[in-house]
């Protein structure tokens, strides 16, 4: 990983340089009580995680792995997770697929109407998903896509597309076209052009928007409830009705590895995005 | 690289619009096998637009492209076989310096082999085969500038396309530059059209010059012959730089005619055979400063003229002087530094003559748009 420039240890100086003011101390303040509020409900789920009861609870006497150990030691815990990783794979790549395309397509164009597909696509984004879900039962009923698969996949690969053409426009904004006119100048078709130089160009941003598509996927629980009932049980909706049902505290244990695994999907964005610059 | 001859371009009322604007009107240009073939002019006068017609990125309105007198109007860039060089490069810095110049060969299928054996050539001529693994990132401004140079040529395209190719360069490096591309073009003996607004690169660079203004193609020719022989009052005054004389035509014999400005006769020889302005008529002239003599005490010209120094600078090679006239307004004169005749200075009185061969009758410019 490459260190960033001013991080760290140049960070005073940087901050001296900027020439703004300094931060007062109200600013301060409020910005660590902002980063407090964020914080703290996943700092809860930490020590419960590791508590030596059986029910949802902070540690009494000592504090235990064995939730954690359940989580490997359960069938139903297990299924879940390898079907929400399933789901995210497959979503995911369809909905780079599309976006990648779509992001190109728009790009190429440039025309208003091309600005106006842009923005449809981010619709998915901006519906609220419980409206989206409702739609999609009506839909997928119709479809025989209820409790599929298929489904799931379809239903999170849309509503992940937004991500990625929105991280893959934003790479191709700093793409520089005569790079494209130099191709096709020395005799690239279309196609050539496309893998040899804009995808290789742009493949940060397909990378990032993969993995927010990723993440939407793997946490995304309010179409699940509605689309889905027995065949297909990802790992939020687990997490769900065993908050409703019983109150296992190996359900921390799940969410803080959940924690732990986005953040490190976050820092695998955020060194890529780190790569971009430097080349 | 091999030596087998260019290729010739032939452009026919090439014309282009963008809604009610016409970048390029009416432009026909011949290009012959092997010249080194400029497109000058300022900005906006459509000499970009030529080329990204010539290279097919900018489809025209009207007219035809012919290459060795086969109609290419319609084909895609990608099937022209034109090397190009674009303005800043467009090296493409996730490859390196090998992979970029090998990207024209891999795109036409060669084998690995022989794709490395011409990079090497290519990167050869251009004197670059120390960096072939490097980035384009990290590699000075000249030395961009000949991978594009070499990328552009290693597929022995039937023309090569130079846009603004040493724009970006500072003001020594571009003019070594130039004598490197002289150099290229006279190695590898192919047809190249460069587009450029420098002057002085057209004059060093081309066997024939095409002067744009204004979208339309005003004059072509040698440098030689469009500096010394400009058709109108703009290719004078881009080309290098002129005093513009007006008179009014008042004898015309032989050889020669004589224009009156006040109480000044400017006396202009007439190339045989070139069209003669008619008695009475509104005539210009343009005239170098160079060109343009101090006189001494008792000593004649064809043309003489008196004035007042009007301010001067010096140049190391020469004196700038402006000489404020009665007649003509004031003249910009280019004396040689060494061994002037007099030291200027403001106020100064002096007597500027010139033969009758050094100034050159020119057109008013046309465009009324």
């Amino acid at each position: 990983m490459v260190r960033r420039p001013g991080s760290a240890g140049s960070a005073r100086r940087a901050g001296a340089m900027s020439g703004g003011y300094g931060a007062g101390r109200f600013a301060r303040g409020i910005a660590w009580a902002t980063v407090l509020y964020l914080v703290l409900p996943i700092t809860i789920v930490l020590p419960v995680s590791l508590t030596d009861q059986r029910f949802l609870s902070l540690p009494h006497e000592a504090l235990s792995l064995r939730h954690y150990a359940n989580i490997f030691a359960s069938p139903a815990w297990l299924g879940a997770i390898s079907q929400s990783f399933m789901l995210a794979v497959a979503s995911t790549a369809l909905a780079v697929a599309a976006g990648t395309l779509c992001a190109i397509g728009c790009w190429r164009l440039g025309r208003r109407s091309s600005e106006m597909v842009r923005v449809l696509m981010l619709l998915p984004l901006i519906i609220p998903s419980i409206v989206y879900a409702v739609g999609l039962y009506r839909w997928f009923g119709k479809l025989d896509l209820l409790d599929r698969f298929l489904g799931v996949v379809l239903a999170h690969a849309v509503t992940g597309i937004p991500y990625v053409v929105i991280t893959v426009s934003a790479a191709l904004a700093a793409f520089d076209p005569r790079l494209e006119q130099a191709a096709r100048g020395m005799g690239a078709s279309l196609p050539q052009t496309l893998r040899w130089v804009i995808l290789p160009r742009i493949a940060p941003g397909i990378a990032s928007g993969a993995i927010f598509a990723f993440i939407h996927s793997w946490d995304e629980l309010v179409m699940v409830l509605f689309i889905t009932s027995r065949q297909v049980f990802t790992l939020p909706r687990k997490m769900w009705d065993g908050i409703n049902e019983n109150l296992d505290p190996t359900m921390a244990a799940v969410a803080m590895l959940l924690v732990v695994f986005t953040i490190g999907l976050l820092w695998l964005d955020g060194a890529l995005r780190r790569r971009r610059r430097d080349a | 690289m091999s030596s087998t001859a260019g290729h010739a371009l032939a452009l026919r009322g090439l014309t282009r619009r963008y809604g009610s604007f016409v970048a390029v009107r009416d432009v026909s240009l011949n290009v012959e096998s092997g010249e080194f073939v400029t497109l000058l002019g300022p900005s906006g006068s459509g000499k970009t637009t030529m080329l990204m017609m010539v290279a097919g990125f900018t489809e025209p309105s009207e007219g035809t492209i012919l290459l060795d007198g086969r109609d290419i109007t319609a084909l895609p860039p990608e099937r022209r076989d034109f090397g190009m060089v674009f303005q800043g490069y467009a090296l493409f810095p996730h490859m390196t310096v090998a992979e970029n110049v090998a990207f024209p060969l891999r795109v036409r299928g060669l084998g690995r082999a022989a794709r490395e054996e011409k990079v090497r050539a290519a990167l050869d001529l251009v004197q670059l085969d120390r960096f072939a693994d490097r980035k384009p990132a990290q590699l000075s401004g000249g030395q961009q500038q000949r991978v594009a140079l070499a990328r552009a040529l290693v597929f022995d395209p039937a023309l090569l396309l130079l846009d603004e190719p040493l724009s970006a360069l500072d003001k020594k490096l571009r003019g070594e530059l130039q004598e490197e591309l002289k150099a290229l073009h006279r190695r590898v003996g192919r047809t190249f059209i460069n587009v450029t607004h420098d002057q002085e690169e057209a004059l060093r660079l081309s066997d024939r010059v095409a002067i744009l203004d204004h979208g339309r193609l005003v004059q072509q020719g040698s440098p030689l012959e469009l500096y010394e022989r400009p058709a109108t009052r703009f290719v004078a005054d881009f080309l290098g730089r002129s005093n513009f004389l007006a008179g009014v035509v008042r004898e015309v014999r032989p050889g020669a005619m004589a224009l009156v400005a006040g109480g000044t006769r400017l006396v202009q020889a007439v190339a045989y055979g070139a069209p003669k302005l008619a008695l009475g008529t509104p005539g210009l002239l343009a005239l170098r400063p160079e060109k343009i003599s101090l006189l001494a005490e008792g000593e004649a010209a064809d043309t003489e003229v008196a004035g007042e120094i009007a301010a001067w600078s010096y140049h190391g090679t020469g004196f700038a002087l402006s000489v404020q006239t009665v007649d003509l307004g004031l003249l910009q004169v280019a004396l040689p530094a060494w061994r002037a005749p007099i030291a200027p200075a403001e106020g100064m009185a002096v007597r500027l003559g010139w033969p009758a061969d050094a100034s050159v009758p020119v057109a008013e410019d046309s465009h009324a748009a």
